[in-house]
């Protein structure tokens, strides 16, 4: 049905998040039908972004540079960490636009069934960080799912001994993600925060 | 509350099929193999999300087809809902409230409250606990949707802390070195906060089914035999729990807590949770004898009818109007001193499908005012 190289990259689409066989095979004739100028400049942008975007070395969120924008700005104060499981959610909390700290990006959420345990994340230099740079306030902002609850309850414990531990009280909808919650509930919420026993 | 129509697309057997329910009775007769369950099926599918026959969507969807639907248009006291669900080969589900697509599932849950009896049923008394546990669940969703969510939060804890488990006693090592905190007892409390959710629950749901039950038994049975429904929860292990009703929330945690503690070494062992309410157990006894050694299967089957009006009122009482009866194969079996007490039991007030595939067992009464269908191969008709 597909020429070779077509099927080839329409399978890539494919494997791509939310990408289905309709949408795979709209976006590969897409691509076919622009100037290969464009289309050089689309890999291009691909390769670059896989080989410089790294992780923050102090935070964990993406990267170009060693350090992230947010950790180096001299505007953010280095007294508050908010803790988030990923880059999509500490993106979803600059946009409220209300947050003035720096953040902490776990790598995801502890998770036995998917193999992932406390030793598999961003923790240990959590731990590290708080202890050295004297946090007044680390926040939680961890969706509550099953896996999201044991994470908040699992970096908490460990860094009560050194600063206050507080959390967002998202009235999030069940299931539900940081992402999807709108801009107001968020800062909302980040108002909101309360101490963790 | 009264199913006036039922519309199935590519469903099981059923290609296009609408039919018009216009009797408080309605008989569905046919021989076997022809659509008869399925039908009920389609109906408890709206009712609880989910078919007690098969957990995967593929098998309900028509074997020529990608997606299913089923329509149900339900008249309620307070309201007239249409109820539709579009079931996906993917498993992917669509459930619509007048047309709305609502997207939480749980907000579908509820809505058409039923009780079924079918055969199957008297495993109730001689199957397993699991028999016992999906049956007090399936009540529980109906009284209290939000139940379904905390029974799946529940589950999902215990995954997880199996999972963890497994990985323990596989030896693998904690590698965190100096950050070595107990993860486990995390799950360890949040299996406790969700399951004492559980435990709570069914013990009310018990509490309140068992005068019910009580009062069918004795009438059906025509003896002073009394029934007793004790509920059996895991944790509580040999000690008297009479009092769980009392208890506080923290009280069972702590408990489900202390019985975790007493069985952690069998649990790393045997690398899976050995403690909570997926353990459970109810236990029904006539005369303080255990119901699944003592009696005829004529007994069994008395201790099941009571049981299943019981299910009618309580749900009626909590919901205020009279839920659906759905009696697959079952009416023909029981003899007709019991079809007339269920009769009287139900009167019109309760709008009941019954399936069968001879009529010569019915006593008449409940030929009388019937809407007769007859099924062949997917197809009903008025006529034979
Ligand atoms: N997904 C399906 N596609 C087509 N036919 C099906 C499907 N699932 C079940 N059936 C058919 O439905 C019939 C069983 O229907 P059922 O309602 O259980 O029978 P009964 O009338 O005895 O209660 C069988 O003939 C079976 O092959
Ligand atoms: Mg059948
Ligand atoms: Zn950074």
């Amino acid at each position: 049905m597909y020429t070779r190289p077509l099927a080839r990259l329409i399978e890539h689409f494919q494997h791509l998040p939310g990408v289905g066989p309709k949408t795979a095979q709209r976006l590969a004739l897409h691509i076919l039908k622009r100037p290969e100028a464009e289309v050089a400049a689309l890999a291009q942008a691909l390769i670059d972004a896989k080989k410089q975007v790294g992780t923050c070395s102090v935070c964990g969120h993406l990267s170009a540079d060693p350090l992230c924008d947010i950790c180096s700005s001299p505007k953010r104060d280095n007294g508050i960490i908010c803790v988030v499981s990923d880059s999509r959610d500490l993106i979803a909390l600059e946009k409220t636009r209300e947050y003035k700290g720096k953040y902490h990006v776990l790598g995801g959420l502890i998770s036995p069934i998917d193999g992932i345990g406390p030793e598999q994340l961003n923790i240990k230099a959590l731990v590290q960080r708080v202890s050295k740079q004297d946090a007044r306030e680390v926040i939680m902002a961890i969706a509550p799912s099953v896996e999201g609850e044991t994470t908040t309850l699992y970096v908490a414990h460990l860094i009560k001994p050194f600063t206050k531990v507080t959390r967002i009280a998202f009235g999030l909808p069940m299931g539900g993600d940081l992402e999807y919650a709108d801009e107001v509930t968020l800062a909302r919420a980040l108002e909101g925060r309360r101490e963790l026993e | 509350m009264y199913l006036k129509s039922l519309n199935l697309r590519h469903f099981r057997n059923y290609a296009e099929q609408s039919v018009n329910f216009t009797a408080a009775k309605t008989i569905i007769l046919g021989d076997n193999a022809q659509g008869k369950s399925n039908l009920i099926e389609a109906v408890e599918i709206l009712s609880a999300l989910k078919s007690h026959r098969t957990s995967r969507d593929r098998e309900l969807i028509h074997s020529s087809q990608t997606s299913a639907q089923i329509v149900g248009n339900l008249d309620r006291l307070d309201s007239n809902l249409e109820l539709s669900i579009t079931l996906r080969a993917n498993g992917r589900r669509t459930v619509a409230l007048n047309g709305l697509t609502q997207r939480r599932q749980l907000d579908f849950l509820g809505k058409l409250n039923m009780v079924q009896f079918s055969s199957l049923d008297l495993d109730l008394v001689r199957g397993g606990p699991d028999c016992r546990r999906s049956w007090i669940d399936g009540l529980l969703v109906q009284l209290e949707p939000i139940y379904a969510h905390i029974l799946q939060q529940y589950n999902h804890i215990l995954r997880q802390r199996n999972a963890r488990l497994k990985t323990l006693k596989a030896g693998v090592q904690n590698t965190s070195g100096d950050l070595v905190i107990d993860d486990l007892a995390l799950w360890d409390a949040q299996l406790a906060i969700a399951g004492s959710r559980v435990i709570r629950r069914r013990d009310r749901v018990i509490q309140r089914l068992l005068p019910f039950a009580q009062h069918w038994h004795e009438a059906i049975s025509g003896k002073s035999e009394q029934l007793q429904i004790n509920y059996k929860p895991n944790v509580s292990g040999d000690t008297d729990l009479n009092n769980l009703g009392q208890s506080t929330p923290e009280a069972i945690q702590s408990q489900f807590l202390d019985k975790i503690r007493e069985k952690r070494t069998i649990e790393l062992y045997q690398g899976t949770t050995l403690v909570g309410p997926h353990r459970d157990d109810i236990e029904f006894t006539v005369n303080e004898t255990i119901a699944r050694q003592y009696g005829s299967q004529g007994q069994q089957r008395t201790l099941v009818l009571a049981l299943k009006l019981a299910e009618l009122k309580l749900i009626e009482d909590v919901i205020g109007e009279p839920p659906i009866l759905l009696l697959d194969d079952v009416l023909a079996e029981l003899d007709l001193h019991r079809q007339n007490q269920l009769l009287d039991a139900i009167q019109d007030r309760f709008q009941t499908l019954i399936t069968t595939t001879h009529l010569g067992s019915f006593d008449a009464q409940w030929l009388n005012s019937a809407q007769i269908l007859h099924i062949k191969a997917g197809q009903l008709s008025t006529t034979p």
